[in-house]
């Protein structure tokens, strides 16, 4: 009988060891990466450092992602930004076989086809990078600012459901963000709680 | 958004075994597969004016699909249900069963269901109805998942015909999603949670005996708006203390405690799994909650009992004593009365702070401390009070005489001041003492209320209930000229004095069965073989033990009575007493322990179960038990209709029978419930059994389960 509470507590400081890993806090050094994209090309996190770094985690099977993307919605806010001198990188931290998970071909048709702005959609199959930034979500946001320093993460708007037509009258946390900072001012909001599907990591 | 779901033709349903109320089933389907099928059920037959009853959105997923909490997690949605009522219908909160954890891979938790889950809401009718049937009208909608997550959601639609009565519907369903619910948090003696805060880690201390009981317990957080909290884990686990740790991510915020569910259960997402709903919104408690009046009434109502625990038949015979005592000293200086009735009083107070105090004491050590059930817990404690009881219902029948100025064969004469008053003291004292045993089913309530309170306030009601009880002898003792309304002293006194020893024998008999209940009936024998014992001393202290014997016989005398008593109660308390073992409910009249299991497994195989939910300290219990269950007829006919007994023992406050007390809408025991079949409605009795009426209904649910 005494075993089992044992066990319990092992089980569960085991998986808690094993697994846990939280969001970096905001402000403190966003950590680095070195990811292909669908070309093929390498991308780190240190080759921006000088510009706003937006990562946004993405699974095109994933309703509250399609809601962003079915009605132009993130396609717009990529353009906006990249126009601004943002580099805004899509993550796909999907293990390979699951639902949601891209082959560099699948995800230039994806791209082309939903005709996409951002700089480039970087394919993360081992989840290591999705892992080290406690992403849960797709889609899930994080700002990176010119130090290298992380000033938002969260969810890209306010209305946590995958219905298109809420966009409007949400608040979108990223374009306030991004608007504040490019204006010199300080972020107002720079957690929320993220929404969306599950980010399906590979099993360690 | 690309069309994936479809919904599917709307069909009513219907049993084969009853008329169901017309409803709508939706049918989500993905690629071909039905994911989830929807509808609304009602657990009635019909509606009612003006009563209340429950609905509930019934979803049905496939295997490996899983639908969402109210929170649902690190992923996910909550499912959402928005009702169309006719006006003047009222609907409630939608009351969420536990629900299933799921950890992914990436450490991602969810909390949600899986194969089917029941919401449901109480909805209740306007007092005035038109026509003879209604629609209820529900737009539900919910996020299915397994290795993608797709939207689904239906307009439900819920017809029941309107009449003047209703029977209950769907209730195996009803009752099975009930039992799932989370109960409101518990009283104090049987769950406490602490928070604290250290940066930006919160943490929650639960401390509850019962949890020893379970392997497995967690904690479900249900953060507000705008918050977010990491993965609850457990920091510490002890055998009946667990402390969570859980981050705050939300900045900015002064949280200093979140609310959520501590789930326990014996294996993880277990179908025994229950919860206590933590809240810092007070939410109304079912269980031992005590009404809500005033200070002023419950300190009215200790005195009332107070004055009236003089006439209970543990105390009366030392009262009575105390009452001759100043019918004695009718001559004496009005001093010399009113000191003595002071020091009784006195002993009264000493006895009833005492008791506050241990009380106090126990309740911040936290301990486990319910009224009669913290004194009466202990077997030794009985034993000692019995052995008490005893001796002076011995003296009272004369086998011996207490050699203090107070017996009543001895006058005042004899004694000094000092004497007098230190003898009505400990009179004071012992009368208090034989209270105790009952004070409980008289000053029930009021006791329940001050033992969830503060120190100050139990000290408070102590203190009334000793000022009630010794009023009566206060003013005697104070205008003894009153004392003329009392009648003469005489031979009648002795006769009196003598009845009474057989008022102290009843309570020793009342002690007995307790011991019985802790210790077995070989308890009770070595017991009384002690007790036997301590009635031989009483003989020889009264024969040889008197002042007008000789020093030696005394002293030979005196010797022998120790060494008798030591000896007896190292062989038979400590020896054979302190083994001997309690009865199991199952060696008593073929009653057997209650578990929800055997409870399904008997009504599986079509027998009916009467369940007796009962408690070591519950009184109106045993009077029950002893009155109507254990009665030869009422035996005989559960014996006869073949129903089977189950005994549930909430003497330690076992979650799952709260659950169960919950389910039936009781605040504690007793509960007597007899399930005719697996297929019938329980049937509920009232707190006071009757023989007749536990026998109708036996023959009545046996004629309905023949007719079926």
């Amino acid at each position: 009988m005494k075993t089992k509470p044992i066990l319990t507590v092992v089980s569960l400081l085991f998986a808690a060891s094993a697994l846990a890993f939280d969001p970096p806090p905001v402000g403190s050094a966003a950590p680095d990466f070195s990811l292909t994209d669908a070309k093929g090309n390498t991308h780190t996190l240190s080759q921006y450092k000088g510009k706003y770094v937006v990562l946004e985690w993405f699974n095109p099977e994933c309703p509250f992602v399609k809601k962003h993307y079915g009605g132009g919605n993130m396609q717009k806010l990529q353009k906006e930004y990249t126009d601004k001198g943002v580099v805004w990188l899509t993550i796909d931290s999907n293990a390979p076989g699951t639902q949601g998970s891209l082959t560099p071909e699948q995800a230039s048709k994806i791209m082309a086809s939903w005709n996409t702005h951002q700089t480039a959609l970087l394919l993360d199959p081992d989840g290591k990078v999705g892992r080290a930034y406690g992403a849960k979500n797709t889609p899930n946001m994080v700002i990176i600012n010119p130090e290298g320093k992380i000033a938002y993460e969260g969810a890209i708007d306010s209305k946590a459901t995958p219905n298109p037509a809420d966009i409007p009258s949400s608040t979108n946390y990223v374009k306030a963000a991004l608007d504040e900072s490019l204006a010199g001012k300080p972020i107002t909001t720079t957690q929320t709680k993220p929404y969306g599907c599950s980010v399906k990591y590979k099993s360690s | 958004m690309r069309g994936v779901r479809k919904l599917a033709a709307i069909f009513s349903c219907c049993s084969a075994v009853l008329i169901w109320p017309a409803c709508s089933v939706s049918a989500q389907t993905y690629q071909g597969q039905q994911l989830v099928r929807a509808e609304l059920s009602a657990d009635t037959s019909a509606v009612v004016a003006g009563k209340p009853f429950t609905v509930g959105l019934l979803l049905r997923m496939a295997p490996g699909w899983h639908t969402y909490w109210r929170f649902s997690g690190d992923a996910g949605l909550p499912t959402e249900l928005k009702w169309n009522l006719p006006p003047g219908w009222k609907i409630g909160e939608i009351q969420w069963p536990i629900p299933l954890k799921t950890i992914d891979p990436g450490d991602i938790q969810t909390y949600g269901y899986q194969d089917e889950v029941l919401l449901m809401q109480e909805i209740t009718p306007p007092q005035k109805i038109d026509g003879t049937s209604v629609k209820l009208v529900a737009d539900a909608s919910w996020l299915v998942c397994e290795k993608i997550c797709i939207p689904g959601n239906a307009t439900l639609r819920l017809e029941l015909p309107v009449s003047a009565a209703s029977r209950p519907a769907n209730t195996e369903l009803f009752a099975h999603y009930r039992g799932l619910l989370p109960q409101q948090w518990p009283a104090k003696n049987v769950a406490t949670a602490s928070w604290s805060r250290s940066g930006t880690d919160l943490r929650l201390t639960i401390t509850s005996p019962s949890l020893a009981g379970y392997s497995v317990v967690d904690f479900y957080p249900l953060p507000g708006e705008g918050v977010v909290t990491g993965h609850p884990t457990i920091e510490q686990r002890n055998k009946d203390t667990v402390v969570f740790r859980i981050p705050i991510e939300s900045a900015g915020k002064n949280l200093s405690s979140i609310d959520g569910l501590v789930v326990f259960s014996q294996t993880p997402n277990g179908e025994d799994r229950g919860a206590w709903q933590l809240s810092s919104t007070p939410a109304v408690s079912t269980i031992a909650a005590p009404p809500a009046r005033g200070l002023a009434t419950f300190l009215l109502l200790g005195f009332i009992g107070g004055i009236i625990l003089n006439l209970m038949p543990c105390v009366l015979p030392v009262i009575s004593l105390k009452i001759f005592g100043f019918i004695q000293q009718a001559g004496q200086s009005r001093e010399k009365i009113f000191r003595s009735g002071v020091a009784f009083t006195a002993g009264i107070f000493a006895w009833f702070i005492a008791l506050a105090v241990l009380l106090i004491a126990l309740k911040s050590v936290g301990g486990d401390v319910t009224w009669g059930g913290f004194q009466f817990t202990n077997p030794y404690f009985v034993l000692a009070l019995s052995a008490i009881v005893l001796v002076f219902a011995l003296n009272l029948f004369g086998v011996f005489e207490i050699s203090l100025p107070q017996s009543v064969t001895r006058g005042a004469l004899l004694s000094t001041d000092r004497r007098d008053l230190l003898g009505s003291f400990f009179q004071g004292v012992f009368a208090t003492v034989l209270a105790t045993p009952c004070t409980a089913p008289f000053l029930g309530t009021a006791l329940g209320f001050a033992f969830s309170q503060t120190p100050a306030v139990i000290l408070v009601m102590f203190l009334a209930i000793a000022a009630g009880m010794s009023a009566p002898y206060l003013l005697l003792s104070a205008q003894p000229a009153w004392m003329r309304f009392l009648p003469r002293p005489g031979p009648w006194m002795l006769r009196v004095k003598q009845f009474m020893g057989f008022l102290l024998l009843a309570t020793l008999l009342f002690l007995l069965y307790v011991l019985g209940a802790q210790r077995g009936v070989e308890g009770v024998i070595w017991a009384s073989c002690f007790l036997l014992v301590v009635s031989v001393a009483c003989w020889m202290k009264g024969v040889f033990l008197v002042p007008n014997a000789s020093p030696a016989r005394r002293n030979l005398a005196l010797a022998l009575m120790v060494s008798l008593l030591l000896g007896s109660g190292f062989y038979f308390i400590g020896g054979k007493f302190a083994h001997a073992t309690s009865a199991d409910a199952q060696v008593r009249g073929d009653w057997q322990a209650f578990s929800p299991q055997r409870l399904q497994a008997e009504l599986q195989q079509g027998h009916a179960v009467f369940v007796d939910f009962t408690a070591a300290w519950c009184l109106t219990c045993k009077f029950n038990e002893a009155n109507v269950l254990e009665n030869a007829e009422v035996r005989e006919a559960f014996r006869r209709y073949g129903v089977v007994k189950l005994k549930a023992d909430w003497t330690n406050g076992d979650p799952t029978i709260t659950k169960l007390l919950q389910q039936f809408g009781r605040p504690g025991v007793p509960l007597y419930v007899l399930y005719p079949g697996k297929s019938e409605q329980p049937i509920v009795f009232p707190e006071v059994l009757t023989k007749n009426m536990v026998l109708e209904k036996l023959e009545a649910a046996a004629h309905r389960v023949a007719a079926q």
